[in-house]
């Protein structure tokens, strides 16, 4: 958000030539049109159709979704990635969380902590899976050899229903953490110092003022890193893409690959619409949510 | 003396605790930079070694002559560059009207605009597929850059910015006769850098890391980017195309691709962070 200003100014308008504010938002207009809203009320469209990639689409109403209630590959994936998040999102939150309170101490190399942190942030998703496809390899891992040391038996991370999923979810969470910790951090400078200094001089514990002090002031920040978080793993795609293609029988298959398998292999642009018009309403659930709690931000 | 020494423990606590963290998290991409530089023999090697014994650039060759890898790469910058002007130039030019101009449906239009911030581009890959598909411009890569250009998040982000800067200065100038453009130009934009510079950076690591929609837009290297390059020739089913990667030439792909991004953020550090959580509301 761009620094507060003191007052709330009154948002006054220049006068003038009542063409040249369309003008302004024209351009952008003419992109938003076509690449954004055009889309996501076309994507509508079409799900309600039988459209083959070849051939012209055949309308069928709502029997996409009446097959999706009865396709136990959709559920399988919507369960998958409702697993997913249960295994990502909360530790991506504590772990932020705990990364964020921790680098905000005073503590010498916190800065160069901070940024080592947040470094796999800006690894692009595709190399994050690739390079945890190499340690969780079951015979040539690092990450075998060393839980070896500690007399654990090889696991076959990615090659087994059971363990592939906790091993996409390990490397996301590698992955993101950086991001939380960076909203968290950004929500403690809003902390007013004070406040936790007062509380001290009444004689609370260090555990008290964050339970009583800290966390409630973080709360802001807590419930947009919980959102975000939420939304974005129930988004998995890309590095799950490369480290199991939603295998090993389709044990880490999520919606969004899903939809890609149907639309783009399986070239049911209608059926893969309507999964896409699923995962749309569970993110407007979310997006509900945070204008039902989070306090209104200045919207015109 | 008591809460002294319980201090120290606490100190060294949290020290160790922040060490084994950042190694955690140092480690993966350690792993891969070691690796890239081993031979092929010492890589699968059981105990891992983490320098190598003999450096060698050889994965790094086999990368750029059994790849297109320079073509990737060249294409993802491309894509970015022509995303974050564009974006730059649009959204600025939106959020000036959105935040100082009056026009009939500025309020619905602002509404409508925001509504789309809950829609990712993730549900819009068939109909986009479809548009481009019409306009015959599939595996182009204007078709990778152009829908990344409606970016939301950037009008928000822009007219909350736009608003806060004291409108006496742009009053002062209309009367001395400047137009809204000149306006929009000289001194609204200078004045903003921040918040362009975090839109910029939004923007860039969107269309950098952007990896289902050009995959589902691209079929040739011509217009392949690094993403769907690295995704789709040293995944875990590259394999099945004959041409499984070996774990070194993998590991030299993905350090080739990390590092200039590393480098970058190192120096914009900062701005990078402020974009970053500018864009908790993502766009």
């Amino acid at each position: 958000m761009p620094p507060r200003q003191a007052a709330q100014q009154k948002p006054r308008s220049l006068r003038g030539n009542p063409i040249v504010p369309y003008l302004f938002v024209l351009p952008y207009l003419v992109v938003f049109l076509f690449f954004r809203l055009g889309p996501s009320i076309a994507g509508f469209f079409i799900s309600l159709t039988d459209w083959k990639m070849i051939g012209s689409p055949k309308w069928i109403g709502l029997a996409n979704y009446e097959s999706l209630l009865v396709d136990p590959q959709f559920h399988t994936s919507l369960i998958n990635t409702f697993y997913f998040m249960l295994l990502t999102a909360p530790p991506l939150v504590f772990f932020g969380l705990l990364l964020a309170l921790l680098v905000d101490q005073h503590l010498h190399g916190r800065v160069i902590a901070r940024t080592a942190i947040f470094l796999p942030y800006i690894v692009m998703s595709t190399v994050t899976g690739v390079i945890w496809l190499w340690v969780f390899n079951q015979h040539s891992g690092v990450l075998n050899y060393y839980l070896g040391l500690l007399g654990i038996r090889p696991i076959p991370w990615l090659a087994s229903t059971t363990w592939a999923m906790p091993a996409v979810s390990i490397a996301t969470i590698w992955w993101t953490v950086g991001f939380n910790m960076i909203i968290f951090l950004a929500g403690l400078q809003d902390v007013p110092q004070e406040l936790e200094e007062a509380a001290r001089v009444d004689g609370a514990s260090e555990w008290s003022v964050f339970c009583h002090v800290t966390l409630p002031l973080l709360a802001p920040a807590t419930f947009v890193v919980v959102l975000l978080t939420l939304i974005n793993t129930f988004q998995a795609f890309d590095q799950i893409y490369v480290m199991t293609g939603g295998g090993p029988s389709l044990a880490t298959l999520t919606v969004i690959q899903y939809l890609y398998y149907e639309a783009f292999s399986h070239f049911r642009l209608g059926y893969g619409s309507a999964v896409a018009y699923v995962v749309l309403a569970v993110l407007v659930v979310f997006a509900l949510i945070q204008r039902r709690l989070l306090p209104e931000e200045e919207t015109p | 003396m008591k809460s002294f020494s319980s201090r120290t423990l606490n100190q060294s606590v949290l020290y160790l605790l922040l060490l084994v963290s950042t190694l955690l998290v140092l480690a993966p991409l350690v792993w891969m930079t070691v690796c890239a530089f081993k031979a092929e023999g010492e890589i699968l090697r059981y105990p891992p070694t983490w320098i190598p014994e003999s450096p060698t650039f050889e994965n790094f060759e086999k990368v750029l002559t059994r790849y297109a890898f320079g073509q990737w790469w060249f294409n993802s910058i491309i894509a970015a560059v022509c995303a974050t002007t564009l974006v730059l130039v649009l959204d600025s030019l939106a959020a000036y009207a959105f935040a100082r101009l009056e026009f009939r449906g500025r309020r619905i239009l602002y509404s409508i605009i925001l509504s789309m911030l809950m829609v990712p581009i993730q549900v819009t890959i068939i109909p986009l597929y479809l548009e481009f598909s019409a306009l015959g411009l599939i595996d182009s890569l204007v078709a990778v850059f152009l829908p990344t250009t409606a970016l939301v998040a950037g009008v928000f982000i822009l007219r909350q910015f736009f608003r806060n800067i004291p409108i006496e200065l742009e009053e002062a100038a209309f009367i001395d006769g400047a137009n809204r453009f000149q306006i929009w130009w000289r001194i609204v934009i200078p004045l903003s850098k921040p918040a362009l510079v975090s839109v910029a950076i939004i923007t860039f690591i969107n269309s950098w890391n952007a990896f289902l929609w050009p995959l589902v837009a691209t079929y040739s290297d011509k217009s392949r980017t690094l993403p769907v390059g690295i995704g789709q020739f040293f995944s875990a089913f590259s394999g099945s195309a004959g041409s499984a990667p070996q774990f070194g030439p993998v590991m030299a792909a993905a350090l080739l691709a990390t590092f200039p991004a590393i480098i970058v953020f190192l120096i914009l550090q900062t701005y990078f962070v402020r974009g970053v959580t500018m864009s908790g509301l993502k766009g």
